[in-house]
C-alpha cells in the first residue's frame, strides 16, 4: 500500500492474520508451569455480617496449596472511590462477594476445598432499590463510606447510601419553570446489565520468592491494574509487572481492576507457583461487574416557540454494592445531564446509591445511553405534544456552537455538529413530516453526545523504535480488544513517516515492566490519545532521521522530506534510505553518526477544569465532545408486541474518519448492542434472596444475527477536532448511545404507545397495546353514553 | 439428553421452564447445598480410546448393544444413560443432577438408525442426532413437521450432538420436538431388564422433566406411523430473540389435505404452556368439523386447554393471549 494518504483508508487489521489463524493468544491460553487452579468462596447472602470465616479444613485438603480470606488484607481498593477489600471482612455486600478463595493443584480440589471453607453470616436486611436506598435510615451498605479515601472530585456522602452526588446549577430554573408556557414530566428506568464479552475474565498471578508480583490478565488497562494492586497489597509499583495478552472483549468490564487481586492474593500464599482464577459465564453475570441501574425523572419547561427553557434532571444510579468506579458515571451523567441540547435553566441531580445488587461498573457509553433513554424519549414526547416535528424540535434545541452546554462550557467551530447528523439520519430513514404513515410501522430519531470521562490528567505515551530493516516498531499500552487501535496506531505514523503500513509492527499487549504508559483502554480515548502521542513521537523520529541526513547530504535541515521509506532532498534529488539511518550512518571512511533511532513522547489533555462543586459548573470540564444521532424504522406486530429494527442509519461528527472499515464495524456492533440493551437485555436480580435469576446465556439474550437489522446506514461529518490527531475523535461508545431511545420513538409513531422502562420487550408492548385498546373502549362507551344522553334532552 | 433411569428429581416441577436460574453457584460457601461440586472436563483419560468425565468417582461406561447397556444400568445405582448431553451435562455442572454412572448410548448402532419400518412408518433411533433428522429424506418428504420442530432447537452444531429422544426424556414443557410427535402421533419403543413395551407418545409426559420412563427404562426408537404422513403446516414460536432461544409459546398447526375422509386432517400442539406440551383435540375435532372457518373457536379451545405459569420468559396471561394468536395464525396459514 502507499504510504501517502493512509489515514482514511480502509487498510486492513494489523492483528488480522493473528486473530484468524489463533496464533494470537488470549490469557486462558497461556501456559504455565505447575498451574494452581482457583475457586472462589462466595456470598450467598445480598447482606450480611461476616461473624467468622474458617479455613482450617479446607487447607488440610488434599491439594490444596493456599487459602486466603479477608482478614489477611485489609487494604482498600476502587480506582475513584477505595471502597473495596480484596475478600469481604466484616460484612457481605451482594450474592456473589467474595470472602475467601482457594488455590489447588486441580480445578476439582479447589472446588471441594471452596465448599470446605466455613463462613458464620448473621444477615442483614438487604436493599435493592434506589429509592429504598435514599429513604431515612435505610440500612447502611457501606457504615465506613465517611472513612474511606476518595479522589477529590468525587463526593460520598457520610452516613448515607450515596457515593456520589453532583449537582448541575445552572441559570435560575425555579424562575423559568414559573415562565414556562407548558411542562412535561415522566419517569424512565434502566435495568442492570451486563456486558458478555466473548472472553469471560481470567487473570493468573504469581509472586516470585523474591516478592516480586506478576500478573496476566484480560483486562482494558495494565497500568491501573498495577496501580491499584501496589495500592491494595502495600507494594511499591516497581515489584509489580503486569501483562496483557490479547482480550476477547471488555465493554467496560475489564476497566479498571477486578479479579486480580484474588488472585495475587492467593499467590501470595504460595510463593512462586502460578494461580489461575477464571470465572464461567455463570460467575461472570454476577460475580464480576454490571452496568448500573438508572431512575431518572425530567421536567422540561418550554415556550411558546418550542425553546426548552426550564430542565431539570434526577438521575438516581443504582451502584449495586461497590461504588469504587461507578461513582465517575455518576459524575459524568451529571456533567452531561443535557444530552446533545441547549437548555438555559438546569436543576441537575446524579446521584449514586449503593444497594446489595451486583457491583455496576464502567460499560461502554458510560452511563449516556441510560441518560439518553430518558431524555431523547421526553425531547420526541415534548414535540409531539406541542405539535412539532421531533426532528425540528431537535434542530431548535441541540448545542451547537456559541451555545452552552450545562457546565456553562460555551462550544465552538471546531466542537462537532450534531445538526448535521440529525439531518444526515433523519434523511436517510425518511422522517419528513409530511411522510406516508402506515400502520405499526414506525420511524423514530435520537441524538447522542459523549465526552471521555476521565481524570484530567489521564494520560497515554508510546515508544517508536526501528529494527535493522527499518521495521518501525510501536510499544503502545492501550489495549486492542477488537476496535482496531493496533491498526490506527500504525495508519498514523505510517502517514506521518511517509513509510508502508506494512513495514510497521504494533506491540499491542503491553507489559508494564517494558511499555510505556497508559491510563485506561476507555472513554472512546485510544485513537485519539494514543494517536497523539504516536504523531508526537513520529516527528521527533523524522526530526532524528532528518538531522543525520542533513549532516550526511550536506543540506539545510528544512529541505529535507521523508518520502517512501527515504529521507529526500527534493531540490537535487538525493535521498538516503531509511535502511541506512535507523541504526546511526556509516560514511564510506568508516566513522558513524545518528545511532539507533528511537522516540517517546506522551499525549494528556490540556487546559481541563475542575467543575464547581455546587454548581458543577466549568468552562471546559472535559477533552472533548464526539456528537452524533441515530433513526430506526421498525415495525411492530399488533398482537404479540414483538418489535423489529428494519433499518437503522447512524451518524457521528468524528472528526476525522482514520479507517473507514473499522469505524464502520465499530457503528455496526454498537447499534446491535444498542438494539441488545433496547429490547432483551436486563439482570434480573431476585429481591428476596438477592440472587441473579437469568445468570447464563439460556436466559440473558443477547442479539443474534437473526435480529440484526436488514439495513444499516452508518455516515460520517468531518469537523475536525482542534487538539485531535489529523482533526480525530472517539467514537467506540457512541454507537450504542441512541439507539433503544430511536426504537422507542418509533415504537410511539408505530402505535402511540411509549414504553418508559427498558428493555422494550415484545411482552410490554402487547400490554401496553391492550391497555390502549381498553382505554379507547372506555371513552368510546363514555362518548356513547354521553350521545345517548344528549339525545334524551333532546 | 438422556434417557434417565431413575425417575425425576427435579424439586421445582412447577416450573415450567428450566430452572437452570436457581442452580446454587459452585463456591457459594457452606450454607448452599451442591450435588455437583466438581468441575467437568470431557477429555481423554487413560488409554487406547477409552473416554471418560474427569470426576474423580464418576463412572463412564460405553456398551456396545442395547442388551449391554440394560445391564449396566441394572448394576449401578444412579446410572443414567447419556446420548448427545446437551441438556444433561449442564444439569450436572449445575449440580441438579449427580449421576454416579453415565452409560454412553452413542456407541450402539442399532441406536444410531433411522429406517423406514415394515409397516410404512419411520424409526428414529435414540442416538440418531437432530441435524440426521431434520435433512432425512422421509423425515422430508412424509413428516416435514418434524422436520420444522427440530429446526428451532438451538443451533446447528449444537443438533449434530442433540438427539430427538434426549429431547424427549429431558421432558421439558418447552420441547420443541415433542410438539411434533405428538401431532403425529408416535410411539416410543423402550426397553429394560423387565422387557420391551411401547407407549404412545401422548402417554409419556406426566410433569416438568417427568415422564412414564420406568427405573432402567431405556429408549431405544422414536416410530413414526405410517398412518401419520402427509401433514404439513407450521410450527409458530414466540421466543425473546429471533434466532436460538427456547421458546416462550410455541404452537403446531398441522393439516393433511386428501380424500381419506375417514383420517383426521388436522392437528394443533401446544410448547411451553402447560407442565408438558400438549394436543388439543377439542380444538382439532371442531376444525375437523367445521373446517377453516372455525379459527376462532378453535383458537379459543387452545387457550382454554393451556395452563401456562409466569416466569423469566413471559407472564401466563401473555402466554395464553399469544396461544390464540399463534393458532390462529396456523390455522389461516393452512387456509
Amino acid at each position: 500500500m502507499s504510504a501517502a494518504r493512509v489515514v482514511g483508508q480502509d487498510v486492513p487489521r494489523v492483528d488480522g492474520l493473528e486473530k484468524v489463524t489463533g496464533a494470537a493468544k488470549y490469557t486462558a491460553d497461556l501456559k504455565f508451569p505447575r498451574l494452581l487452579h482457583v475457586a472462589v468462596v462466595r456470598s450467598p447472602h445480598p447482606h450480611a455480617r461476616v461473624r467468622d470465616v474458617r479455613t482450617g479444613k479446607a487447607a488440610r485438603l488434599l491439594g490444596v496449596r493456599a487459602v486466603a480470606s479477608g482478614r489477611d488484607f485489609p487494604l482498600h481498593t476502587g480506582i475513584y472511590l477505595k471502597d473495596q477489600t480484596v475478600f469481604a471482612t466484616d460484612r457481605v455486600r451482594f450474592v456473589g462477594d467474595p470472602v475467601a478463595a482457594v488455590a489447588a493443584e486441580t480445578p476439582e480440589a479447589a472446588a471441594e476445598a471452596a465448599l470446605q471453607v466455613e463462613v458464620d453470616y448473621e444477615p442483614l436486611p438487604p436493599i435493592f432499590d434506589v429509592e429504598e436506598g435514599m429513604a431515612e435510615g435505610a440500612p447502611l451498605v457501606h457504615p465506613d463510606l465517611g472513612r474511606y479515601e476518595v479522589v477529590s472530585w468525587i463526593q460520598p456522602k457520610a452516613g448515607t447510601n450515596v457515593c456520589n452526588h453532583l449537582k448541575i446549577r445552572k441559570g435560575d430554573y425555579e424562575k423559568a419553570l414559573k415562565g414556562s408556557w407548558r411542562v412535561f414530566e415522566n419517569v424512565f428506568k434502566v435495568p442492570q446489565v451486563q456486558h458478555v464479552p466473548l472472553e469471560p475474565h481470567v487473570s493468573v498471578a504469581r509472586v516470585d520468592l523474591a516478592g516480586k508480583v506478576e500478573v496476566h490478565t484480560s483486562a482494558q488497562s495494565p497500568f491501573t491494574v498495577r496501580h491499584l494492586l501496589s495500592v491494595c497489597f502495600g507494594l511499591p509499583h516497581g515489584d509489580v509487572r503486569v501483562h496483557v495478552p490479547y482480550v476477547g472483549g471488555g465493554f467496560g468490564g475489564k476497566a479498571g481492576i477486578n479479579l486480580e487481586p484474588i488472585a495475587v492474593a492467593l499467590a501470595m500464599r504460595c510463593r512462586g507457583r502460578w494461580v489461575r482464577l477464571m470465572v464461567d459465564r455463570h460467575e461472570e453475570f454476577y460475580a464480576t461487574v454490571v452496568r448500573q441501574g438508572l431512575t431518572a425523572t425530567l421536567v422540561t419547561g418550554v415556550d411558546r416557540s418550542g425553546k426548552v427553557q426550564a430542565q431539570k434532571m434526577h438521575y438516581l444510579w443504582n451502584c449495586g454494592a461497590y461504588g469504587g468506579y461507578g461513582v465517575n458515571i455518576v459524575r459524568a451523567a451529571g456533567y452531561t445531564c443535557g444530552g446533545a441540547y441547549e437548555f438555559p435553566n438546569v436543576w441537575g441531580d446524579s446521584i449514586g446509591v449503593y444497594t446489595n445488587r451486583p457491583v455496576g461498573s464502567a460499560y461502554r457509553g458510560f452511563g449516556m445511553q441510560e441518560i439518553h433513554w430518558a431524555l431523547e424519549q421526553q425531547m420526541d414526547e415534548v414535540a409531539l405534544e406541542l405539535g412539532m416535528d421531533p426532528v425540528e424540535f431537535r434542530l431548535l434545541n441541540c448545542l451547537g456552537a456559541g451555545k452552552a452546554t450545562v457546565t456553562g462550557q460555551v462550544l465552538d467551530e471546531q466542537s462537532g455538529r450534531v445538526d448535521l447528523c440529525i439531518r444526515k439520519v433523519a434523511g436517510e430513514i425518511g422522517l419528513e413530516a409530511a411522510r406516508e404513515k402506515r400502520p405499526y410501522h414506525g420511524k423514530g430519531i435520537a441524538c447522542a453526545v459523549k465526552a471521555p470521562a476521565m481524570p484530567n490528567d489521564a494520560a497515554s505515551s508510546v515508544v517508536l523504535k526501528f529494527a535493522e530493516d527499518a521495521t518501525l516498531e510501536i510499544l503502545i499500552s492501550g489495549i486492542d480488544y477488537g476496535q482496531g487501535l493496533m491498526t490506527v496506531a500504525a495508519q498514523f505514523a505510517a502517514e506521518a513517516l511517509d513509510i508502508p503500513v506494512e513495514t510497521i509492527r504494533v506491540k499491542g499487549c503491553p507489559d508494564t515492566d517494558l511499555s510505556p504508559y497508559d491510563w485506561q483502554t476507555v472513554a472512546s480515548r485510544q485513537t485519539w490519545a494514543t494517536g497523539n502521542a504516536v504523531l508526537r513521537a513520529a516527528s521527533e523520529i523524522r526530526r532524528k532521521l532528518t538531522e543525520t541526513s542533513a549532516e550526511v547530504l550536506g543540506v539545510p535541515v528544512a529541505e529535507l522530506t521523508l518520502r517512501s521509506g527515504h529521507v529526500v532532498h527534493e531540490a537535487t534529488g538525493r535521498s538516503i534510505p531509511l535502511t541506512r539511518l535507523v541504526m546511526g550512518y556509516q560514511f564510506p571512511d568508516g566513522h558513524a553518526i545518528g545511532g539507533p533511532v528511537v522516540a517517546a513522547s506522551s499525549y494528556l489533555p490540556e487546559g481541563l477544569l475542575f467543575l464547581d462543586p455546587e454548581t458543577s459548573q466549568s468552562a471546559k470540564p472535559v477533552a472533548k465532545w464526539t456528537f452524533g444521532a441515530q433513526a430506526v424504522e421498525i415495525s411492530v406486530d399488533p398482537e404479540t408486541g414483538q418489535v423489529t429494527v428494519e433499518k437503522v442509519a447512524a451518524c457521528y461528527d468524528v472528526g476525522r474518519v482514520v479507517n473507514p472499515g473499522l469505524i464502520r464495524g465499530q457503528t455496526y456492533g454498537g447499534i446491535v448492542q444498542g438494539i441488545g440493551t433496547g429490547t432483551m437485555e436486563e439482570l434480573v436480580v431476585d429481591t428476596k434472596t438477592g440472587r441473579a435469576l437469568n445468570a447464563s446465556l439460556m436466559d440473558y439474550k443477547i442479539p443474534s444475527t437473526e435480529d440484526v437489522p436488514a439495513v444499516m446506514t452508518v455516515d460520517f461529518i468531518e469537523t475536525p477536532q482542534k487538539d485531535g490527531p489529523m482533526g480525530a475523535r472517539g467514537i467506540g461508545e457512541h454507537t450504542m448511545i441512541p439507539t433503544p431511545a430511536a426504537i422507542a420513538n418509533a415504537l410511539y409513531d408505530a402505535c402511540g404507545i411509549r414504553i418508559h422502562e427498558l428493555p422494550i420487550t415484545a411482552e410490554k408492548v402487547w400490554r401496553a397495546l391492550r391497555e390502549r385498546e381498553k382505554a379507547r373502549e372506555e371513552a368510546a362507551r363514555e362518548a356513547g353514553a354521553a350521545i345517548a344522553g344528549a339525545g334524551v334532552g333532546v | 439428553m438422556k434417557a434417565e433411569a431413575d425417575g425425576d428429581d427435579d424439586a421445582g416441577a412447577e416450573i415450567l421452564v428450566s430452572t437452570e436460574h436457581l442452580a446454587p453457584f459452585p463456591g457459594l460457601g457452606r450454607e448452599t447445598r451442591i450435588k455437583s461440586q466438581c468441575t467437568w472436563n470431557v477429555a481423554p483419560r487413560g488409554g487406547a480410546g477409552k473416554r471418560g468425565l474427569m470426576r474423580s468417582d464418576l463412572d463412564y461406561v460405553v456398551p456396545s448393544t442395547v442388551e449391554e447397556a440394560v445391564a449396566l444400568q441394572a448394576g449401578s445405582s444412579g446410572a443414567v444413560y447419556l446420548l448427545g448431553g446437551t441438556d444433561l451435562l449442564p444439569q450436572m455442572r449445575a449440580g441438579r443432577k449427580d449421576p454416579g454412572r453415565l452409560i454412553d448410548l452413542k456407541r450402539i448402532p442399532l441406536l444410531r438408525e433411522v429406517r423406514e419400518t415394515e409397516g410404512g412408518g419411520l424409526s428414529i433411533g435414540a442416538a440418531a442426532v437432530m441435524a440426521d433428522v431434520e435433512i432425512h429424506p422421509v423425515v422430508l418428504a412424509r413428516y416435514p413437521l418434524l422436520a420444522e420442530c427440530v429446526k428451532t432447537v438451538g443451533a446447528w452444531p449444537l443438533r449434530q450432538r442433540a438427539t430427538l429422544a434426549g429431547n424427549v426424556c429431558n421432558a421439558s414443557p418447552a420441547a420443541d420436538t415433542a410438539v411434533a410427535l405428538l401431532a403425529l402421533d408416535a410411539t416410543l419403543n423402550l426397553v429394560s431388564a423387565q422387557g420391551r413395551r411401547s407407549i404412545p407418545v401422548s402417554a409419556f409426559f406426566r410433569g416438568p422433566g417427568q415422564t412414564a420412563l420406568r427405573p432402567g427404562e431405556l429408549m431405544t426408537d422414536v416410530i413414526l406411523p405410517a398412518a401419520s404422513a402427509g401433514f404439513t403446516g407450521s410450527y409458530l414460536r414466540l421466543s425473546r430473540r429471533k434466532g436460538m432461544d427456547l421458546a416462550t409459546v410455541g404452537v403446531l398447526v398441522g393439516k393433511r389435505n386428501g380424500k381419506l375422509t375417514l383420517a383426521a386432517r388436522w392437528r394443533i400442539a401446544l410448547a411451553a404452556v402447560a407442565p408438558t406440551p400438549l394436543r388439543v383435540p377439542d380444538a382439532e375435532q371442531v376444525l375437523e368439523a367445521k373446517g377453516s372457518i372455525a379459527v376462532w373457536e378453535a383458537a379459543e379451545l387452545a387457550v382454554a386447554a393451556c395452563r401456562p405459569i409466569t416466569d423469566l420468559r413471559g407472564s401466563a396471561e401473555y402466554r395464553r393471549d399469544m396461544v390464540g394468536v399463534l393458532v390462529r395464525r396456523g390455522v389461516v396459514g393452512l387456509g
